[in-house]
């Protein structure tokens, strides 16, 4: 997996690039959004790492060149800014994560990881989380490759919560998923459907109950 | 509060007013006397002579002396009919005295004729005159009123005179009451206008709407403002550099040493290297949490940073963020949001609650709940965070807010600036600080704020 990273402190960047690298990355770095554009140009990366405070060009216009190009790499902002109007800016460009100096090697790990798996299953309509395999467009479900018989709900509701894996999902946008007609049904509908999810997906896969916010499906085993 | 009326502008003016209105008053009464007394003074004059005339016509043609008494003895009447005054007469001839008061005063008459004079007469003063008819015979008349009742006359003249002018002054006073209260009216208005502002509402005011007397306050304030504004900006650009300057190199140490503790394997040095870490992770949490509070301060930020947010997107996202260090804790990281949206700096707040929920965490024991509220409650909205943990004992939750203090025997690094700069950032947004407790159970501690911005229906889809 590639991963361009952009930032111009150079402790930083090569620290990182070495942090990546001996996770299994293949890291280029580049000190400026110039120089960013020229390896962009001529080469494929899975992921971009783009610090905002570069020289010259800024990183909020870079991103936004990068969203204009190519609308499927993943961008992570790394930044020492952290006012809200910077963060909600640069997720508006496009950018698909927003992290504050100082981070945290391990925290960027796995944010590098789940990206690159999301632009995976957009790429491929495959979810893979540990043993269990989502395959979105042939609607099929296997856990450690034996296939999963699930109802046209259950369905539904775990392709939802696959595409959105390790993030938190409503119980009313679940409720969207699975009806035409919202309205017909109640919550607690989504909760049963849930249940009977968990029953089958056994130790597979975990969907977490988030108390008053929704679930969540782990995105790592 | 009530201020003194001398230190108004409408009591300055009815001082500066009233003496020389009450001299112009005074004055003009007195000339209205004096014009309007002659004339009465006349009238009257002009029937006591036409009753001397009268009596000297009839003492002319009058051949017995008890005639002519009897006819003059009707002048009471002829004067002022059944009128409090009293009139007297005489009339004499060669000295001899025909008929009347015989010490009645006479005047002699010479070139003016009849003659009027003022005298006493039985204890009472009198008007009167004295008339010698042109003929052979040389005859004077001389009658003579009491003056109670052309006094009681140029009285009532006085008084209505005093009267009306009296009506002026007080139409004077209130018209200028009246008058002053619509000129001040724009001087009001922008006294309003500049009380409705918020504090950090720094953008002029408009000179050219401004009277012409107040208008070089106006602009002197506006280059107050502007003044104002400029040390803002410039405190929170200096802050804003300050946290990044800090940042990068904290940064890259940290990583530095995250990398150095995967690489070194296990060993002594892998333990001293993650109590480094540790140390630094401190040291870049307490340069954050003091930065912050530098630019939480109300005088560094201007209205223009406030904008609605959404307090339940803000829990959701904030949920989302700690949620893994939560269940590895395994703690019941949970949200209650009822749709509310505030008007505050959106970052500062979200710094809030991360800092909650980072001491919820970091402080409740395994298998306990942190619980992150919204919500609004008579028309105000509010913020929340609440555990089921030790809690704060009461008498040391005004303490906590104090930077830098920490709850005696807690475990954990924090560097207790987490409250404080809560406490700060509701002092910012006029929001309330509430740090207490549920039914004596663990911790909560909740942000009010002045207002809340309801969510409409269409807004929460």
């Amino acid at each position: 997996m590639r991963v361009l990273i952009v930032e111009d402190d150079e402790v930083i960047a090569s620290t990182m690039s070495r942090g990546l690298r001996l996770h299994g990355y293949v890291v280029e770095h580049v000190p400026s959004a110039e120089a960013a554009s020229a390896a962009l140009l001529n080469e494929q990366f899975d992921l971009a790492i783009v610090d905002l405070g570069l020289p010259q060009e800024d990183g909020t216009s870079l991103v936004r060149r990068i969203r204009r190009t190519n609308r499927t790499l993943p961008v992570v902002v790394v930044t020492a800014r952290d006012s809200i109007a910077d963060r909600v800016d640069t997720l508006d460009l496009g950018a698909d994560d927003y992290l504050v100096k100082p981070i945290a090697l391990a925290e960027l790990l796995a944010r590098c990881r789940a990206h690159i798996r999301r632009a995976r299953v957009v790429a491929s309509s495959q979810v893979q989380i540990g043993s269990l395999g989502v395959d979105l467009e042939g609607r099929r479900v296997t856990v450690a490759s034996e296939s999963l018989d699930l109802t046209r709900r259950e369905w539904l509701v775990l392709e939802y919560l696959a595409i959105n894996a390790g993030r938190i999902v409503s119980k009313e946008r679940l409720l969207d998923a699975i009806s035409s007609a919202p309205q017909d049904l109640s919550l607690n509908s989504v909760e049963a459907v849930v249940s009977r999810l968990r029953a089958k997906l056994g130790e597979a896969a975990r969907i977490r109950t988030i108390r008053g916010l929704g679930y969540r499906l782990d995105d790592e085993p | 509060m009530i201020r003194p009326l001398w230190n108004t502008i409408r009591g300055r003016l009815l001082a500066y007013l009233l003496p020389p209105l009450v001299l112009l008053l005074a004055a003009g009464v007195y000339l209205d006397y004096k014009t309007g007394a002659a004339p009465v003074r006349d009238a009257y004059d002009h029937a006591l002579a036409s009753a001397a005339f009268a009596i000297a016509l009839h003492a002319q043609s009058a051949t017995q002396p008890a005639e002519l008494a009897r006819v003059a003895g009707g002048i009471d009447n002829l004067l002022h009919p059944g009128a409090r005054a009293r009139a007297y007469y005489v009339v004499r001839a060669d000295g001899r005295v025909l008929a009347g008061e015989a010490d009645l005063p006479i005047a002699t008459v010479g070139e003016t004729n009849p003659v009027f004079f003022d005298a006493r007469f039985r204890g009472e003063a009198v008007r009167v005159v004295t008339y010698s008819p042109p003929g052979r015979q040389p005859l004077t008349v001389s009658v003579a009123e009491t003056t109670a009742e052309r006094d009681r006359a140029t009285l009532r003249l006085l008084v209505s005179e005093v009267l009306t002018d009296i009506v002026q002054l007080l139409a004077t006073v209130v018209l200028v009451w009246i008058g002053v209260a619509l000129a001040l009216r724009p001087m009001l208005r922008l006294g309003d206008q500049i009380a409705m502002r918020s504090p950090r509402e720094l953008s002029p005011l408009d000179a050219q709407a401004a009277p012409g007397e107040v208008r070089a306050l106006v602009t002197e304030l506006n280059r107050l403002f502007a003044t104002l504004g400029d040390a803002a900006r410039a405190q929170q650009h200096f802050l804003a550099n300050a946290a990044h300057q800090m940042r990068t190199p904290l940064a890259g140490m940290l990583i530095q040493l995250d990398l150095l503790i995967t690489e070194v394997g296990e060993s002594r040095v892998r333990q001293d290297l993650v109590a480094l870490r540790r140390s630094a992770q401190n040291l870049a949490h307490t340069a954050d949490q003091l930065l912050t509070l530098a630019r939480a301060d109300p005088a560094v930020h201007l209205a223009d940073e406030f904008a609605p947010l959404d307090c339940g997107r803000l829990i959701e996202d904030v949920v989302a963020q700690n949620l893994d260090r939560a269940l590895l804790k395994g703690i019941d990281l949970g949200a209650q949001i009822e749709p509310v949206r505030i008007d505050c700096v959106g970052w500062l707040i979200r710094e809030v609650l991360t800092n909650l929920v980072d001491n919820a965490i970091r402080y409740v024991p395994v298998g306990g709940h942190v619980t992150v509220r919204c919500g609004a409650n008579g028309g105000r909205a509010y913020l929340e965070v609440e555990d089921d943990g030790a809690g704060i004992p009461p008498d040391q939750r005004q303490a906590v807010r104090q930077r830098f203090y920490r709850v005696p025997n807690t475990p954990g690094s924090g560097c207790g600036l987490g409250l404080a700069i809560a406490d700060e950032v509701a002092r910012l947004h006029g929001a309330e600080l509430e740090i207490g407790d549920c039914d004596g159970v663990g911790t909560r501690v909740r942000l009010r704020f002045p207002e809340a911005i309801e969510l409409r229906s269409a807004d929460t889809a």
